[in-house]
């Protein structure tokens, strides 16, 4: 009887130390886990902060073409296919999904590095197109002028002399009760 | 009959309005002339994209649609952020004196770049799930938007006056700003009341 007891003992002691063992493998797979998914969550974080750095430079050398004088309605588009995958990029991260925000992010990335180098190649190509165009408008406006004084000044001699010799020409007259 | 002195002024004027008018195309590349009023627009339309039908009397698991516009007039292009938020009666609302933005936490944003003097129009799609209602309060605890599912948790008492459980979706505008290189609240909001039942 006492030895029946002591055997169901041992097996519940033999049960209860592998539930344990169980469970401690269980919990340390889960935590084998834990680093990659705060690793996932850590690189699509700094992943989509990359991806809204590239939007703003590509912004700031968009608008520095605009300023330039650049038609830049095709950079806008761009920047918005962007800032949508920016936007979602943001959203996926806010909810926890690490694997979108970093697909979107990267998306992002790719269109914004395109765009800020068409708008530093637009602006510099505007800016040529502007100097030139300002030296030929210039040349106009000096040459214009020089044209319009020197014709202004033949036809007032003109009309100076026509003016004095119309006066010259005119008969003194006097009132009648003076007279 | 006018003198000649009278005559030469004439000249004059018309010689130095013809010199400005002659440069005018030169002066165009160095004047920079102030524009008109620089301001960004923020409104909200109706799911047909005018301002009725707005969703008011809302139930849990039933998507309802309104549309965000924003509108440029800042004199050049703008980077706009839109924020969406949702909160109860007593969570604060921005302060359109002090010009701050609404503390609490983003559930969904847009982006948006636009030309001066364009606008554009976005669809904003929302539903409530997990609803529940017990001892004269109500409690979301979920929220989805264009797809985007975020978990609340907020809940509000029986309004006594207004008769309702009263919440509010609102949605701010952010600029981008050069300077500061990063946004900064436009003190632009709307928002919508939502009566849950």
């Amino acid at each position: 009887m006492e030895e029946t007891s002591i055997v169901n003992s041992l097996l519940k002691l033999r049960t209860s130390v592998f539930a344990w063992l169980l469970l401690v493998l269980v919990v340390a797979g889960l935590l084998s886990y834990l680093p990659l998914y705060v690793k996932a969550t850590d690189e699509a974080s700094v992943n989509v902060q990359e991806a809204d750095v590239a939007v703003r430079q590509a912004f700031n050398a968009t608008l520095d073409a605009e300023r330039a004088g650049a038609n830049v309605s095709n950079l806008i588009m761009s920047l918005n296919a962007a800032g949508d995958y920016l936007a979602e990029a943001e959203n996926a991260l806010r909810i926890g999904d690490s694997s979108a925000a970093a697909s979107n992010a990267s998306i992002c990335m790719e269109i914004a590095t395109s765009v800020q180098s068409d708008a530093n190649a637009l602006k510099a190509s505007t800016l040529n197109e502007a100097h030139s165009a300002f030296w030929t408008d210039l040349t106009f406006s000096v040459v214009s002028i020089a044209v319009f004084v020197v014709v202004l000044m033949l036809v007032w001699r003109w009309f100076k002399r026509g003016h004095v010799e119309k006066m010259l020409g005119m008969k003194p007259e006097v009132p009648d009760d003076e007279a | 009959m006018m003198k000649l002195d009278e005559y030469k002024l004439v000249f004059v004027a018309v010689g130095l309005i013809g010199v400005l008018i002659l440069a005018s195309p030169t002066l165009g590349f160095v004047l920079n002339l102030p524009g008109g009023e620089k301001f960004s627009e923020l409104w909200v339309l109706g799911p047909g994209q005018m301002a009725e039908d707005y969703p008011f009397n809302v139930t849990a698991d039933v998507n309802y649609l309104v549309y965000i516009g924003v509108g440029n007039h800042m004199g050049s292009s703008a980077y706009y952020a839109v924020y969406v938020k949702f909160r109860n009666e007593t969570e604060p609302l921005p302060n359109s004196t002090s010009g701050m933005p609404s503390p609490l936490a983003v559930l969904y944003e847009y982006r948006v770049f636009l030309q001066n003097n364009a606008s554009e129009e976005f669809p904003l799609n929302f539903s409530f799930s997990d609803v529940s209602f017990s001892g004269g309060r109500s409690t979301v605890r979920s929220i989805t938007i264009n797809g985007v599912q975020s978990n609340i948790d907020d809940s509000v008492s029986w309004d006594t006056i207004n008769i309702g459980y009263y919440y509010q979706v609102f949605m701010e505008l952010w600029i981008y700003n050069t300077t500061l290189n990063g946004f900064s609240y436009s003190n632009r909001f709307v928002s919508l009341w939502l009566k849950l039942s």
